[in-house]
């Protein structure tokens, strides 16, 4: 894959891009025209010839100018639009497909921003690229044409930018602190707000809601009073604003009126001055242009950092017969700054119940994952009946391993969704949620699997029981990775019976804290810093002192 | 939108709008000034009057200068009109998530609410702004020639008045724009924060799908946005240029009937520097500010506080409880979480409540405290439906204490006495000791500390609260898994001042322990129940049984959740 640059992204709308380029040039000569075309107007109408001329080419101008303007709405947003879903495509494919490990390293929320705000100012690049020397035409040239029609009259112009500057600098206040001071206000009252709504139960039973809003709303007065403030900024930049305005303006026809007098200029070429000095005022506009182009650079740049993504490489072999039979063949995992795991050596027989117990940091969950194929080891190979993982196919690997943890991340549209995606149908949803006690409280939601994930607020152990049923279909090894932490135990107890009675005899890895758990599993693999320090039943184990150390 | 018009209307409070009007005659001055000045200073030039022509430029200058005392004054007066709007919001929005419990209500505060004071003050400004350049105008073009207002006006206006008709258009696709963004960050966020989850689950085109259906509606949402601006710019035509080209039209027209140079040019400068920008700038404020405004202020109003439905029995007879058939369901389609309970509570009672978590438990507290009304069936407490009682007069009955505690910033006293504000310090004293608290109360400098939840356990905070149920008037109270992040050592001692307080205890238990101290037990299995003692269950509820062997003091069972 090669890497994202700006010329890529730009590539991207090649189709629409000499069209923009074009308008874009034809629209800033408009512009520079315009002015000295009206000027000969007028000054065709005094003299009272060659009028009809310069109305129809200013006419024709006008009308060429709105043309460019609409064909630059459509073919600008048709390119941006189009580029913006490729690139937020190609990304959202880049990190759902670099697997955990690939995205390790970026923050959820950076990645959305990244997804929805990036892409679109990296969509930028094309018509940026093509029209900033369009854009940069209409403020220089006018300076230039100013020039040509009387030299004094640039000079005029970057007399009255020095006195712009000069009133600028008069009124120039201190304004930070008087907004930080609103937001720290408005902090406040949505700490209260924050803090009741912890304790609304409490609230609402005993009545005291007025009470509440009153307390809250305490800070109301102060906020006010700091937003009245901010308008007397405003105010002061707002009156700045109205004298600063016409300074320019009138230096240019002040100085333009003296060589009117003098017979140098004509009145045309006056009135053209005066929209030239307009124009030139956009000098200060010109940073915009160059900032657009810098915004799309760094949008690439974000976007290039996620398109960087190495994706996870699946094989291509389907999965013989097999018990569900676990291997880890020396293997070890390491980091840039640590050893997870170290030369591991396990021979897990088919069909067996496998507990993973160990004090934090001992790198269970590591090993789950590399069960599940969640990551890859950085030494060694990890074995399902024979095949090393990775020359698995993505479908078969996922058809027979399913993984559940501590901490699931629902995905989906609905609590159904989020249980099985690729609609095997009800009946397998229904039997995985039985199966995992997830039924039973997902049939008193208000429309039960159709319920929309954000409408159904549920507790860890109603999240792990969706956890479990999600992965409640896997055909040959389920991974529990401390999937059963947050359920009363009553329940575990109720999901661990099916899970021993399990009637596909898959083998199950589960990394856990109980000794119960540990007690009822075939074997228990014992890990501590990385390498295994026992395998046996538990009940042997538990002649070690430190072993009873690990349940506490 | 209409409603959103409407509120925007009538926050245009009579006293700083009138102000606001009048200190916008000053502004206009500049504006109607801009043309003449320049008609006559450009006569004046031609005619060789140098000076002449410098003092009407001048002029321009200053009544700038005067121009900006009004805009100073303009802005001070938005202030009054924009921040009590503000403050009304605010209102609305505290009071809206204090009777819905709508957790989004804080980025509601802090985000839309901001959106529509800006846009509320953009809006109002712009529009002013708007009308001072058209009455500015029209003042200067009629002193100067009205002639040249007679071309100049009225396409103008049909200009205006057609970009005003895109607006509604606009409308919608804005709309559509909005929601395809917060999708977009809805559905990608949930796939970026569960890559392993996608992963585990070979769900990989399932999630590029999820994510891609609002990538897709976004980009149909640009395109379309692109047709209403491809409008604009026509309104832009008919209201910006056409005004210009009538009047180099009628030029020669004009000359002929005595206008001089000067005036052509002014009329020209009130088209280009005049009606221009304001025609652009407040199509693109309506198109832009207009639509956020309307949008961003209809969330707003929504999710204001829902109608309260009016609870008409004001009489409360003792406190015995009855449920009688009583039957709950979250929604018309969903399996009911209580069916067809049968109890009787008598007064001075003590019964706990046991089942494995998301049985319904902390429902069947919400319906004897009236919180909930039952789906069939009936509660009575002191012989009526408690759900039919106002909240006020039946806190005088029965007090609820939630497992999540609820503890706010202040002195610890105001915390104790929030359900008691007259209690007496030795009331409030008997009951920190009777409940098991006055370590904590040393601990944190006595009644006066103040206190903060978030420097505080839950175990800490769980005391706070049952203190202040303990000094309650109430005499029933249920303690729904309030005990929850306590010891068991202090769950026995509190629990066990609650039984000594006189009334009657309903424990929502957490532990099976909190069983073994009441005389009767509710089991909840499902939807179908078992009561009795200790020794009848023991005998006939499987589950009780279950529970019980889980519990067993001294098992890993009792460990917190890791």
């Amino acid at each position: 894959m090669t890497a994202l640059t700006f010329g890529t992204v730009a590539r991207h709308g090649r189709g629409w891009l000499p069209l923009i380029g074009l308008t874009a040039m034809v629209s800033s000569a408009v512009t520079l025209a315009l002015p000295s075309v009206l000027g000969h107007s007028v000054d065709a109408i005094v003299a009272g010839a060659d009028y009809g001329r310069w109305f129809t080419i200013a006419a024709a101008l006008i009308v060429t100018g709105i043309i460019c303007s609409l064909i630059d709405t459509f073919a600008g947003t048709a390119c941006v639009a189009g580029t913006t879903a490729w690139l937020r495509h190609r990304l959202v494919g880049q990190v759902v497909r670099g697997g955990p490990e690939g995205s390790r390293e970026f923050d959820t929320g950076d990645l959305v921003s990244r997804v929805s705000g990036n892409t679109s100012d990296a969509a930028q690049a094309g018509p940026a690229a093509v029209t900033t020397v369009a854009a940069m035409a209409p403020p220089i040239g006018s300076l230039v044409l100013l020039a040509v029609i009387d030299p004094w009259l640039a000079v005029a112009f970057f007399g009255g930018v020095i006195l712009v500057v000069g009133v600028l600098f008069v009124f120039a206040r201190r304004t930070a602190e008087i907004s930080l001071a609103y937001q720290e206000t408005q902090g406040r009252i949505s700490a209260l707000l924050t803090e009741s709504l912890t304790g609304l139960r409490t609230i609402a039973s005993a009545g005291t809601t007025a009470r509440e809003e009153r307390r809250i709303l305490g800070f109301l007065p102060e906020l006010h009073k700091h937003g009245l403030e901010t308008w007397k900024v405003l105010a002061r930049s707002g009156a700045q604003a109205a004298i600063v305005g016409p300074l320019v303006l009138v230096a240019v026809l002040a100085v333009g009126g003296l060589q009117l007098v003098d017979g140098r200029i004509t009145a045309g070429e006056l009135f053209a001055a005066s929209q030239y000095a307009v124009l030139g005022a956009g000098l200060g506009g010109l940073t915009g242009v160059i900032g657009e182009i810098a915004r799309a650079r760094a949008g690439v740049q974000r976007a290039a950092e996620v398109f960087a993504i190495d994706s996870v490489v699946h094989g291509t072999l389907p999965l013989p017969p097999g018990p569900g039979r676990l291997t880890f063949d020396g293997v070890t995992v390491a980091t840039a700054d640590a050893v997870l795991l170290e030369n591991v050596h396990l021979e897990l027989p088919g069909g067996a119940t496998v507990a993973v117990v160990g004090p934090s940091g001992a790198g269970k969950s590591v090993l789950a994952s590399l069960a599940a194929r969640l990551r890859d080891p950085s030494v060694g190979q990890v074995l399902l009946d024979g095949v090393p993982l990775p020359a698995i196919s993505r479908q078969a690997l996922r058809t027979a391993v399913g993984c559940a943890f501590e901490r699931p991340t629902l995905v989906g549209t609905t609590v159904g969704d989020a249980i099985s995606h690729d609609a095997v149908g009800p009946v397998r949803t229904l039997a995985a949620a039985r199966a995992t006690h997830a039924h039973d409280f997902v049939s008193r939601l208000p429309d039960g699997y159709f319920t929309p994930l954000p409408k159904a607020p549920m507790s860890g152990g109603e999240r792990q029981r969706l956890g479990l049923a999600r992965a409640w279909p896997a055909q040959r090894l389920l991974v529990l990775d401390d999937a059963t932490s947050s359920l009363d135990t009553a329940t575990e107890m109720q999901i661990s019976k099916t899970l021993t009675e399990d009637r596909h005899r898959r083998t199950r890895l589960i990394v856990t804290h109980r000794t119960a758990t540990a007690a009822r599993a075939d074997l228990v693999v014992w890990l501590d810093v990385g390498r295994v320090r026992a395998v046996g039943p538990h009940q042997e184990l538990w002649q070690d002192a430190s072993y009873r150390e690990v349940f506490g | 939108m209409r409603r959103e018009l409407r509120y925007g209307v009538e926050a245009l409070r009579k006293r700083p709008t009138l102000k606001l009007a009048l200190w916008s005659v000053p502004d206009i001055l500049p504006t109607a000034i801009y043309g003449v000045a320049v008609a006559h200073a450009t006569d004046n030039f031609l005619a060789g009057h140098a000076w002449q022509g410098i003092a009407w430029l001048g002029g321009l200058v200053a009544t700038a200068c005067l121009g900006a005392a009004g805009s100073h004054q303009v802005y001070g007066r938005l202030g009054d009109l924009v921040e009590p709007l503000r403050d009304d919001l605010v209102r609305r929005v505290v009071g809206g998530a204090l009777r819905t419990g709508d957790d989004a209500a804080v980025a509601r505060l802090n985000r839309q609410v901001e959106i529509v004071r800006d846009t509320f003050a953009g809006l109002v400004l712009v529009i002013r702004n708007f009308a001072v350049t058209l009455f500015g105008v029209l003042v200067g073009l009629l002193s100067l020639a009205p002639l040249v207002a007679a071309f100049v006006v009225p396409p103008f206006l049909v200009g205006f008045a057609l970009s005003l008709a895109v607006l509604g258009m606009a409308a919608d696709r804005v709309r559509a724009s909005l929601q395809a963004d917060e999708e977009l960050a809805t559905a990608s966020g949930m796939t970026f924060g569960g890559v392993r989850d996608i992963a585990a689950t070979g769900a990989e085109e399932f999630a590029e799908k999820l994510v891609g259906r609002p990538i897709e509606a976004q980009a149909a949402a640009e395109r379309s946005l692109a047709k209403v601006a491809a409008l604009r710019t026509l309104c832009f035509a008919v209201g910006g240029w056409a005004p210009l080209l009538i009047l180099l039209a009628a030029g020669p027209w004009l000359v002929g009937r005595g206008i001089s140079t000067g005036t052509l040019l002014g009329g020209l400068t009130y088209v280009l520097i005049g009606l221009q920008p304001a025609l652009n700038t407040v199509m693109g404020a309506l198109g832009d500010s207009g639509l956020r405004y309307v949008i961003t202020l209809g969330r707003i109003l929504d999710s204001a506080a829902p109608v309260v439905t009016p609870r008409p029995v004001d009489e409360v007879n003792g406190y015995q409880l009855r449920l009688r058939g009583l039957t709950f369901a979250y929604g018309p389609s969903a399996d009911p979480v209580l069916e067809d309970l049968e109890l009787t509570v008598a007064e001075g009672e003590h019964l706990v409540v046991v089942g494995p978590s998301g049985i319904g438990k902390s429902t069947l507290a919400g319906l004897v405290c009236g919180m909930l009304a039952p789906t069939s069936g009936r509660v009575l407490l002191g012989g009526v439906p408690p759900s039919e009682v106002p909240v006020e007069r039946l806190a005088a009955t029965r007090v609820l204490i939630p497992q999540e505690a609820y503890v706010f910033s202040g002195p610890l006293m105001e915390n104790f006495t929030y359900l008691l504000p007259d209690a007496t310090i030795s009331e409030v004293t008997q009951a920190v000791e009777a409940v098991g608290a006055a370590r904590l109360v040393e601990r944190l400098g006595g009644f006066g500390a103040r206190v903060r939840p978030d420097d505080l356990s839950a175990g800490e905070r769980q005391l706070i609260a049952l203190v202040r149920a303990y000094l309650s008037p109430a005499p029933l109270v249920v303690l729904d898994e309030a005990t929850c992040f306590l010891d068991p050592e202090a769950e026995r001692r509190a629990e066990e001042a609650f039984a000594a307080r006189g009334g009657t205890l309903i424990v929502i238990a957490h532990r099976i322990s909190s069983a073994l101290r009441a005389r009767r037990i509710l089991v909840l299995d499902g939807n179908k129940a078992a009561i009795g003692n200790h020794p009848t269950l023991v005998r006939n509820s499987p589950l009780y049984r279950e529970l019980l062997g889980h519990w067993q003091p001294g098992g890993d069972q009792i460990q917190p959740a890791s």
